[in-house]
């Protein structure tokens, strides 16, 4: 208990300050996501400290993951009257996202003979972490390696985006938030907020149907393209 | 004091969205829903919203908190990478080139189909 809760503490401590480091210098390399877990698993396979070890106090934060989920509500409900204006192309072009993500990741990892259990976790990455689970866990994936891969889309997505967004010239506000929200769910959303609070909105829903669509169709989907 | 009263607040509404996602894969479960809690959560708790059964003002300052926060509930998730290191020396480059190109076609799609039907709708209006 008490080393749980240290886990905790030095958790909390290296995130607020590599966050202030990020607010100094904006850099991708610097971002808490990447910079917080790097010092930590360093430190513990340093101190040979098995990752249950640190996770018994890290779950507490985890479990946080799905009181934040249902706080996007808040937004949704905030910006309604946007959202219901540019609802037929934010629903069109999530949509085709999230049938190309599952495709694309399925068909990828397919062509480079990965292990069909990689396949499987790799399918459901492009949404937010605690629904890419269940979806791993509902097509025979590893539910846990699934969230690694998430978090890493999130991460190399928020690097990508602002590229894409410069190379193919796409700066219409609706078409840049689909774009961060539906490639890289929860960090796209934070980069969107960045460069306006209409293009963060539309990236917030593009996530959450993202999220939605992926639930739905992939069961489906998966059975019609890598079994059928 | 102010400032008191606030981080107090946001702490209380933070338990409450918690207690509320509890609640909410209890329901998801209860019913057999083919959705996760926290989905049924943004559901349930937009349309309270929306038929004015909770003012936004019980959850607002709490739910900015949790989203302005959200990296660092990943961060147990992304520490979890150390037990499969192993696994990431043998495959890591492949998962990479999956995880980029992959990222990289559903962005570009994305964008473009949308940047695309909004210019047909401004020409249409104009």
């Amino acid at each position: 208990m008490i080393t749980a809760l240290l886990w905790l503490a030095l958790t909390l401590l290296l995130y607020s300050a590599s966050k202030r480091i990020y607010q100094a210098k904006p850099r991708v390399y610097l971002s808490p996501l990447l910079v917080t877990p790097i010092v930590l698993v360093a430190l513990l396979m340093w101190a040979h400290i098995p990752y249950e070890a640190y996770n018994s106090g890290g779950k507490w934060l985890s479990d946080m993951l799905q009181p934040a989920t249902i706080a996007f509500a808040v937004p949704l409900y905030k910006y309604y009257n946007v959202l219901k204006k540019h609802a037929a192309v934010i629903l069109v072009s999530v949509l085709s996202g999230s049938v190309i993500a599952i495709i694309s990741s399925g068909l990828l990892a397919e062509w480079l003979r990965l292990d069909h259990q990689l396949v499987s976790s790799l399918i459901p990455r492009s949404i937010t972490a605690p629904i890419a689970m269940s979806v791993s866990q509902a097509i025979g994936g590893i539910p846990n390696v699934t969230a690694i891969f998430a978090v890493l889309t999130g991460l190399l997505g928020s690097i990508i985006g602002p590229y894409v967004l410069k190379w193919f010239r796409i700066d219409n506000e609706v078409a840049r938030g689909v774009l961060l929200g539906t490639g890289a769910h929860g960090t796209g959303t934070s980069k969107a907020f960045e460069l306006s609070s209409l293009t963060g909105t539309i990236s917030s829903i593009s996530m959450i149907l993202a999220a939605l669509f992926t639930l739905g169709v992939a069961p489906m989907l998966i059975a019609v393209l890598f079994y059928g | 004091m102010d400032k008191l009263r606030n981080i107090t607040m946001s702490a209380v509404q933070v338990v409450l969205l918690f207690f509320i996602s509890i609640a909410m894969n209890w329901l998801a479960e209860l019913l057999h829903l083919p959705i996760p809690g926290s989905i049924l959560g943004i559901i349930v708790i937009f349309a309270l919203l929306k038929m004015n059964m909770i003012k936004l003002t019980w959850i607002e300052q709490g739910a900015n908190l949790l989203l302005a926060e959200l990296l660092l509930f990943f961060i147990p998730s992304a520490v979890g990478i150390m037990k499969y290191i192993p696994l990431l020396e043998s495959d890591g480059l492949r998962i990479l080139v999956v995880v980029i190109s992959s990222t990289f076609i559903v962005m570009l799609s994305s964008g473009l189909i949308a940047s695309r039907i909004t210019k047909r709708k401004e020409s249409k209006a104009s």
